[in-house]
């Protein structure tokens, strides 16, 4: 056990505090200064061009902030006193997530259920098999592929995370993985709020594409609050993080299914030793942050916390208003802090077969589920 | 190929403490972590707002 791991969790906490606070600072001044600035001063002879034309907001600025911080600032390596902080935005996002449960109900979600998990299901199934499969022309080794299908398919880092140790895979494998989707992950989640602003996407249309066809939980999170800051039902984030969810939830399965391809593929020498049962996949894979988001559902769903305001309804309630406003606040914290987790050496890692093949699926997703989100427009179910 | 197990920075993101992205010893501690900061900023704003 080395120092590190040593430290209490208490002692973490407080080493927490100073990147923490530059994490608060910068979203502050970028929310209440610069937002605000930029939608009043004139660049070629427009008022409010960055804002209008360029759809810049306080959430697109923090996560250039947080990378600026890290690759140019601290010379690609946050400083010790600010680490320990940035660690923490995971925590922040994941809180978020929680919280975003109250803009659904029950009654929201089941009617969602059957066209989410269709939709959701086929393109995680579509992009396991197709790393699958191109893993045969590109020659990839199977740990590697086994941890990139997983990675392509659901939600990137936990995804690669959580198969890696069930595949035997490297520590350079998970590099390989993440540096793959990350990289690709930026772009998309830079380019997606002008594609949607450009093709005159509604928030529902905009959410439920970005919801199937980005890699990472974080970056569907940045997508759809840099397309509408706004936190309420039916806004880009409500509808991108609901089917994001429904992703999420499926780690385990998805776990499961590429274990049983690794091993059958292996001599029997090491498989039956190495094996996990679904059951066993299922408790401990399942990402428990999303019982908190189903609790905060039900909460919503009996009036808990009031009316939710949802569109025809009566105005929501002061704590659900509060609610929301916490949470583009938490948000915007968390997705400072995952810019300055953007490393460009690592994504630099990415490299030969299993950049191509993540790329072609990465690629192949992202445009299928905009063709099948416009095909189907009609259908999509306002939630 | 070059393994990038050669090469600065590639324990990355996911295996070694350094490099990882939470302050927690792994996920599901940082999911508990994620669902206890929810509860204080409902009973905080449930507090605030009655």
């Amino acid at each position: 056990m080395n120092a590190e791991s040593e430290r209490g969790f208490v002692q973490k906490l407080l080493s927490a505090a100073p990147g923490l606070a530059l994490i608060v600072i910068t979203l502050v001044v970028l929310r209440l200064w610069v937002e605000p600035w930029m939608a009043t001063s004139v660049v070629f002879g427009q008022k409010g061009w960055l804002v209008n034309s360029m759809h810049l907001n306080y959430i697109l600025l923090g996560i250039i902030a947080g990378m600026l911080y890290r690759n140019l600032l601290f010379g690609g390596k946050l400083p010790a006193i600010f680490a320990d902080g940035f660690r923490l935005s995971r925590l922040l996002i994941k809180t978020g997530i929680i919280l975003l449960g109250s803009l659904y109900t029950v009654q929201a979600i089941v009617k969602l259920g059957a066209m989410a998990i269709f939709l959701i299901g086929g393109f995680v199934v579509l992009s396991i098999v197709m790393v699958l499969w191109l893993s045969r022309f590109f020659k990839m080794d199977r740990s590697m592929t086994a941890v990139l299908a997983n990675a392509c398919g659901i939600c990137g880092v936990s995804a690669a995370v959580a198969t890696a140790p069930a595949v035997e895979a490297k520590a350079s494998h998970v590099a390989y993985a993440i540096a793959t989707i990350l990289g690709f992950g930026i772009v998309t989640m830079f380019v997606s709020p002008f594609v949607g602003h450009a093709l005159g996407l509604t928030d529902l249309q905009y959410g439920a594409w970005i919801g199937t066809g980005i890699l990472n939980s974080g970056q569907v999170l940045a997508a759809a609050l840099a397309f509408n800051p706004k936190v309420a039902p039916g806004t880009a984030v409500s509808v991108g993080e609901i089917w994001n969810i429904m992703r999420v939830i499926s780690i385990p399965f998805a776990v499961f299914a590429v274990t049983v391809w690794y091993w059958a593929g292996e001599s029997k020498r090491q498989g039956a030793a190495a094996q996990k049962t679904l059951g066993t996949l299922l408790v401990e894979k399942f990402p428990v942050f999303v019982l908190g988001f189903l609790v905060m559902v039900l909460l919503t769903s009996i009036g808990a916390f009031g009316d939710v305001g949802i569109k025809g309804g009566p105005p929501a309630s002061d704590t659900i208003k509060m609610l929301r406003l916490w949470m583009t606040w938490i948000f915007g914290f968390g997705l400072v802090g995952l810019g300055g987790y953007i490393d460009f050496k690592e994504l630099a890692q990415a490299g030969g077969a299993p950049l191509k093949v993540g790329l072609i699926v990465g690629v192949t997703k992202y445009v299928l589920a905009l063709i099948v989100v416009l095909a189907i427009k009609d259908y999509l179910i306002e939630i | 190929m070059a393994e990038p197990s050669d090469r600065i920075g590639s324990e990355t993101v996911a295996s070694a403490e350094k490099g990882k992205m939470t302050l927690f010893r792994d996920d599901r501690q940082e999911d508990w972590g994620a669902i206890l900061v929810a509860i204080i900023v409902i009973a905080i704003i449930v507090v605030m707002t009655r």
